[in-house]
């Protein structure tokens, strides 16, 4: 079992090296490769992950490890429960999107590096996940900032997708910090970098900064307050790329990340995710309330189900928050792959606008996409449902007896949640409506979407419908870190209750207004006003800051250079003038010169 | 006879060298300029030894050495004249200014 993690975490990368080598030479080839690397990676993380499972030791390796330097960096695997999980979910969405992908880019010219950064990402996803250094998780954690960057980037011809590109790279390697400081203190205080060892040993050491910069490092890395913004503009990417980004790796890793190291989480740390989980939540719902965009709208959503999610965290409902990841990475792989179909059959465009009437055009996608939105509302007997309802539960009890939290921020922590329930419907709703139904625009060419995209849409949407069934036993897959029972009567009874009314407000609305937006946004695409804010704080000044340094540098500090070239030129240029060439002239120096010598002589002595 | 007769003759025939050697033009009497200094140089010799009565007549014997390499240089000389004005046709030393510090053209 030892070397079958080691060989499931390497073959993403084996794979692609080989998918760029085989590159343009042929192209069936190269989508062999491709498909066939990403589905034996799965199997071979069926293997890895099944048998851990539900209650089972935790797998814990040392492959190698550093002799030399204290704390010893080791290549070092740890699989439990929730990485076994999370195993399951990196590696089964890039399955699905590779295959997606064969379709989506049928005709794509860059499709080989796409497909090899694709394979790259699940590996580094992969190694994050099953990592049981610190080191080695900060290097997947890293690996997947350069691929997100790279993909974000695929269309480099457009300028939106470069600055989205550079956006996101700037924004998570500013967060990464704090995960590098993080892991220097924590080797600093417990004397080992070995995530087994580090959450075990909590009585003796100071745990509190650490776990702050932790924190501070999924901000940046799941695209939570302040730093969400750059997860909407990373839409110019592929959308396969949208739902591997969102559902599996990248933000997930952040959720992950801090699941992963809860034991270290003290209140501090806590009432920090918690506020700013529900500054998110509440944000980027509005967000996606009034965006036209459809991929945009999924990518707030997104932010605001990472933000529900450490919410859970917050609250201390762990299996919520694990639980609902999971979901979400079904449900929002669908979402993005059943919108890569819709933007497919509508020739590219993204804009909501161009959409209307879809439903009886391209009923596969409508019927799975219809699924999707369900469980992003929370609609049961979705998956969604179950994971949502559980985390506001949580967030409820929280609210009472504020075990963990101070009861003011765990009660406005509750009420976030409610009020992003609300608005998660009502923003479901108002894409669903605008995209599958309402006015038909007869210019549209529609065509629905081929095989190798719908197969991986039935596949998740089997997933989003019968993933609620491991709310009746958590413990099987989670083992005892489950907490007893998820699933409460009068929760899930109020939750639909308010599903159920919100969806009637949209419906009434949609029909009031015959079929046209229902509250249409007051400008075309919503900027966020941070992203003024730090245009002003931030890009400005230090754009300010580097013109001065290029005028210093050019006026002054060359300036010198320049000035000592221009005057050894210059001397030089008066000592040749002796050099005339004439040695009469020479000689009447030497004469002059050395009656003048004899001249001072007499004079002198 | 008096030892500035001989010691004012070499200072005029050293200064009419001088002169030669650095105002005219023509090579070859340029190198008439040289002889007058060696002479005058010979003269001065020949006086201090006559002067001092020297027993081993050393001023003598360095003036028959001057004689001597004046010859050989005047000999090589001639010969760089000879080449020089082959090969530029003409031997005014004002213009002969290859060696001159220009810019490369």
């Amino acid at each position: 079992m030892k070397w079958v993690v080691l060989t499931m975490l390497l073959l993403p990368f084996a794979t692609a090296v080989v998918t760029l080598w085989a590159g343009h030479r042929s192209e069936v080839a190269t989508k062999f490769l491709a498909v066939s690397g990403s589905l034996a990676t799965f199997g071979l993380a069926c293997v890895v992950a099944f048998p851990q499972l539900g209650h089972a030791d935790p797998l814990v390796v040392t492959y190698t490890r550093t002799d030399s330097i204290s704390p010893a960096i080791g290549l070092a695997a740890n699989v439990d429960q929730l990485s076994a999980v999370m195993v399951l979910l990196a590696a089964s969405v890039s399955f699905l999107v590779q295959l997606y992908s064969v379709g989506y880019l049928h005709d794509d010219p860059r499709y080989p590096s796409y497909a090899a950064l694709v394979s790259l990402f699940s590996g580094s996803m992969l190694t994050v996940v099953v990592a049981d250094d610190l080191w080695m998780l900060l290097v997947g954690w890293e690996l997947m900032g350069a691929c997100s960057y790279f993909l974000i980037a695929h269309h480099w011809e457009l300028a939106e997708a470069r600055a989205g590109a550079v956006k996101a790279f700037l924004m998570t390697r500013l967060a990464d910090l704090g995960l590098l400081f993080a892991i220097l203190l924590i080797g600093e205080r417990t004397g080992s970098y070995r995530i087994s060892q580090v959450t075990t040993i909590l009585s003796n050491w100071d745990t509190s900064l650490p776990a702050l910069l932790i924190v501070i490092a999924v901000i940046g890395k799941s695209a939570q307050f302040p730093l969400h913004s750059w997860l909407p503009d990373a839409m110019p990417g592929p959308t396969p790329i949208s739902a591997l980004i969102h559902a599996a790796t990248m933000v997930a890793a952040g959720v992950f990340l801090v699941a992963r190291m809860y034991p270290i989480f003290d209140a501090d740390a806590l009432t920090l995710l918690g506020v700013v989980a529900a500054i998110t939540m509440l944000v980027s719902a509005f967000y996606a309330l009034v965006t036209n965009d459809l991929k945009r709208v999924l990518a707030w959503s997104t932010v605001s189900q990472l933000a529900y999610m450490f919410g859970a965290l917050a609250v201390g409902a762990w299996s919520a928050a694990v639980l609902h990841l999971l979901a979400h990475g079904a449900f929002k792989a669908l979402l993005f792959l059943g919108a890569g179909s819709v933007v497919h059959a509508v020739g590219g465009r993204t804009s909501m606008t161009a959409m209307g009437g879809l439903r009886e055009r391209i009923p596969d996608t409508f019927v799975t996409m219809t699924v999707g939105f369900g469980a992003l509302a929370g609609v049961i007997p979705l998956v969604g449902f179950f994971s949502k309802d559980a985390i506001v539960h949580a967030g409820f009890d929280e609210a009472k007896h504020h075990e963990i939290l101070d009861q003011p921020v765990a009660w406005v922590i509750f009420g976030a949640m409610v009020l992003t329930a609300a608005l998660t419907v009502a923003y479901s709703m108002r894409a669903w409506l605008r995209v599958f139904f309402g006015p038909v625009d007869p210019d549209v060419e529609v065509h629905e979407s081929p095989l190798t995209m719908r197969v991986p849409l039935y596949l998740l949407t089997a997933a989003t419908v019968f993933g609620g069934l491991v709310f009746a036993d958590p413990s099987r897959i989670l083992g005892e870190r489950a907490e007893e029972d998820l699933f409460h009567g009068s929760t899930a009874i109020l939750m639909t209750a308010l599903v159920a009314a919100v969806a009637g407000l949209v419906v009434f609305l949609w029909v009031r207004y015959d079929g046209a937006d229902p509250w249409p946004p007051p400008v075309e695409e919503l900027q966020p006003p941070e992203d003024h804010i730090y245009d002003l704080v931030l890009v400005r000044p230090i754009g300010a800051l580097a013109r001065a340094v290029v005028i210093n540098d050019r006026d002054v500090v060359d300036a010198y250079a320049d000035g000592a070239g221009a005057s050894a030129r210059g001397l030089g240029w008066v000592l040749r003038l002796a050099q005339n060439g004439s040695v009469q002239a020479y000689l009447m120096v030497v004469v002059v010169g050395a009656a003048a010598i004899a001249v001072a002589a007499g004079v002198l002595s | 006879m008096p030892l500035w007769w001989p010691l004012l003759l070499a200072s005029v025939l050293f200064a009419i060298g001088v002169y030669g050697v650095l105002a005219r033009r023509n090579a070859i009497l340029v190198l008439m300029g040289v002889e007058l200094m060696l002479n005058a140089v010979n003269i001065n010799l020949v006086a201090f030894d006559a002067y001092f009565r020297d027993v081993l007549h050393s001023g003598q014997t360095l003036a028959l050495f001057i004689i001597v390499i004046a010859a050989a240089e005047i000999g090589l000389a001639l010969a760089i004249v000879l080449m020089v004005f082959r090969t530029h046709g003409h031997i005014d030393v004002d213009d002969l200014r290859e060696l001159a510090d220009r810019d490369a053209v």
